[in-house]
């Protein structure tokens, strides 16, 4: 798939494009609204990644640009004005999601993710994992044909996620930014992943022991898949 | 008190206390007045008299051989006399005189004037009564005192009328200008209708002065706005960054904890720096407060979110809210915060075993919530300082907390104009009490 980088930040922007890569995304970088705004009247992309605080263009402007000439394509604004007003803004020009800086990159990756399962309807979404069948779409975990539906909403967050980067190691903060991320409060190092992963794991073992569930020690936790 | 009251309270005493002093002195007035036209006409009768004696001989008044002769009116108001005169000097006066007659003692004003006639001196007295002049100052004075009152009550109607009509511009420009503007939200500028200059005067100042909060405010607005860019871009390329590098293959695992322990920091300036912006968001009041809420549904959404640390400390959660109580006019997000952070609180100044209760109740006519938990307490000392941005309690220095949960839970209250008490007693818990507006609640 092919993503078009819109970021005037270039420490950013590089990081997004290796980050991206590892994905298998395609990217274009551009530093600048003018460049932009030329690539979006010439090429087709599937993502384009919006920062709307450009020095010399006006991101929604931009927006609107994209949605004219790229119909098709997926625009995520990112933005380190987080106003109301500006969410409504972006949402109303026909932005797909949008991204409150700073953001994980695994925050990035999953909301592409969601909007492309969302909008192209993806087949069911069905993973195994060592006999539990993960359903993404539904949002339920079976074992043998039977739910496993003492996984609560929160729970389930947390595997899917760990799934969606899936043999890679996620720490607790970027777990809890994940599932706590909009919420404002005072506390900096939340150590209840550890509470909801035990919780997961007491809960899938009176079906099976969960191994695929790891605890990286010393750095948190990764879901093993053998590819 | 208001203007127009007191213009029509000073207006009324004004007239009362001249009208008063009028007729007050009115008796006075009406004496020199008559005294005045008596004398004219006394003067008037002397030059006739004296015109008539001229011509005709002093014989058609007083008979030859006679010394003297009087003339009186039948009640004896008036009369003329003439006696002959046997002085050397001469008298011309006009005087207030008692005179008996036939037995009365009548007050008058008498002129006495001298004359020759037929090389004789005779006085002649011509006399008009006082009394007569002192029964007509009752009445007058009663009139004058009628008519004026009346007088008075028409000019207050008319001033009250008047001052009602040119200062209804002003009443019109403190209602809809000051009073039902809410800071900083002040709407678009509408002209009040007036003629009086002072008014147009007084409405454009208060327009530009509204204009100059409007940018000032606009300006701070962007400030945050920038200055959030300009944080928040920083953490954004570190936390990539670190994350990139995080996810290399050939990293060694020390290396990867330092990595982790990197990005936790970054994560707690993170928190900070999105806490300080939310504070003054709040502050600047850029949320809209358009959302209704079951407070019931809003405590079982934070619960669903808060419940894995209930559990870790064992804590036992129980709620008491009515199901019909709904929250109006509230911003769901900002509330959500506020509830999430006092039961969060609530949680980390807690026991093993402990137990938090959120209560609803109806309380001297208004809506009350209660969280109320069985933890470390507050000391009296503390108290005061809860609410203070980066204030560490002892209490909270084990916690990891940065000091801006409660001025969190303040800004958002304030918002709202939620009032918070707190009473708290150390090792026996704290109680957050929220007393919330008639307005946003509907049951």
């Amino acid at each position: 798939m092919n993503v078009l980088i819109i970021e005037d930040e270039k420490g950013l922007a590089d990081e997004l494009e290796i980050f991206l890569n590892k994905y298998n995304y395609v990217c274009e970088v551009c530093f600048n609204g003018i460049t932009a705004s030329e690539k979006i009247a010439v090429n087709l992309y599937d993502f384009i990644l919006i920062d709307l605080g450009l020095p010399d263009y006006d991101g929604l402007e931009l927006l609107k640009e994209a949605k004219k000439n790229n119909p098709e394509a997926i625009c995520i604004i990112l933005t380190a004005r987080a106003e109301v007003f500006d969410r409504i803004k972006g949402l109303d020009l026909g932005a797909d999601d949008y991204l409150p800086k700073p953001f994980s990159l695994l925050e990035l990756q999953s909301r592409m993710q969601a909007i492309t399962r969302r909008k192209f309807g993806l087949k069911q979404n069905l993973v195994d994992l060592g006999g539990f069948v993960i359903n993404l779409t539904d949002r339920t975990i079976n074992y043998q044909d039977v739910e496993v539906s003492t996984i609560t909403k929160k729970e389930f967050d947390l595997v899917a996620y760990m799934l969606l980067h899936k043999n890679r190691t996620l720490t607790r903060s970027q777990l809890s930014e994940h599932i706590w991320g909009s919420i404002i409060n005072d506390d900096y190092d939340s150590n209840y992943i550890d509470a909801h992963i035990k919780n997961i794991r007491k809960k899938l073992n009176v079906h099976a022991p969960p191994d695929w569930l790891e605890t990286v020690r010393g750095l948190g936790y990764k879901i093993k898949v053998n590819t | 008190m208001k203007l127009q009251t007191k213009l029509t309270l000073f207006n009324t005493l004004s007239k009362l206390v001249i009208a008063t002093i009028f007729v007050l002195l009115l008796p006075v007035l009406i004496k020199a007045i008559n005294q005045h036209y008596s004398d004219s006409r006394v003067l008037k009768q002397k030059a006739k008299l004296l015109q008539i004696i001229k011509t005709q001989g002093i014989k058609s008044y007083i008979q030859p051989g006679e010394t003297q002769a009087g003339y009186y009116t039948p009640l004896k108001e008036d009369y003329v006399s003439f006696h002959l005169d046997t002085t050397t000097e001469d008298i011309d006066t006009i005087q207030n005189e008692k005179r008996i007659l036939q037995g009365d003692t009548i007050d008058y004003r008498i002129l006495s004037h001298t004359f020759k006639a037929d090389n004789k001196k005779y006085l002649l007295e011509i006399a008009t009564s006082l009394d007569a002049i002192n029964e007509t100052t009752g009445p007058f004075q009663s009139i004058a005192f009628a008519v004026l009152v009346g007088m008075i009550l028409l000019t207050i109607l008319a001033d009250q009328l008047y001052s009602n009509y040119v200062l209804r511009p002003l009443g019109q420009i403190i209602k809809t200008k000051l009073i039902s503007h809410k800071f900083p939200n002040f709407g678009s500028y509408k002209k009040v209708e007036t003629s009086t200059s002072d008014f147009e005067y007084l409405d454009i100042s208060i327009h530009k002065m509204i204009k100059t909060i409007e940018n000032t405010f606009q300006k701070e607005r962007e400030f945050i706005s920038n200055a959030s860019h300009e944080l928040m871009t920083p953490i954004s390329i570190l936390q990539s960054k670190i994350e990139n590098m995080f996810e290399q293959e050939d990293i060694a695992d020390e290396l990867k904890a330092r990595l982790l322990e990197m990005l936790r920091i970054l994560n707690r300036l993170k928190s900070i720096t999105k806490t300080l912006l939310l504070i003054s968001q709040i502050e600047n009041e850029q949320f809209l407060k358009e959302d209704s809420i079951p407070l019931r549904q809003l405590m079982q959404e934070i619960y669903d979110e808060i419940s894995i640390r209930l559990q870790d400390k064992n804590i036992s959660y129980t709620t008491d809210i009515p199901e019909s109580l709904l929250l109006i006019h509230v911003n769901k997000f900002l509330l959500f915060n506020l509830f999430f952070n006092l039961i969060n609180n609530a949680i980390k100044y807690n026991h093993e075993d402990g137990e938090i209760k959120v209560v609803a109740s109806r309380e001297n006519n208004t809506w009350v919530v209660r969280i109320i938990d069985s933890g470390i307490g507050i000391s009296a000392e503390d108290l005061p300082f809860i609410f203070n941005r980066f204030k560490k309690l002892r209490a909270s220095l084990k916690q990891d907390s940065f000091g801006l949960g409660l001025p969190i839970v303040q800004s958002i209250a304030a918002f709202h104009e939620i009032r918070i008490e707190v009473q708290s007693e150390k090792e026996k818990g704290s109680i957050f009490k929220l007393i919330m507006p008639d307005f946003l609640i509907k049951i």
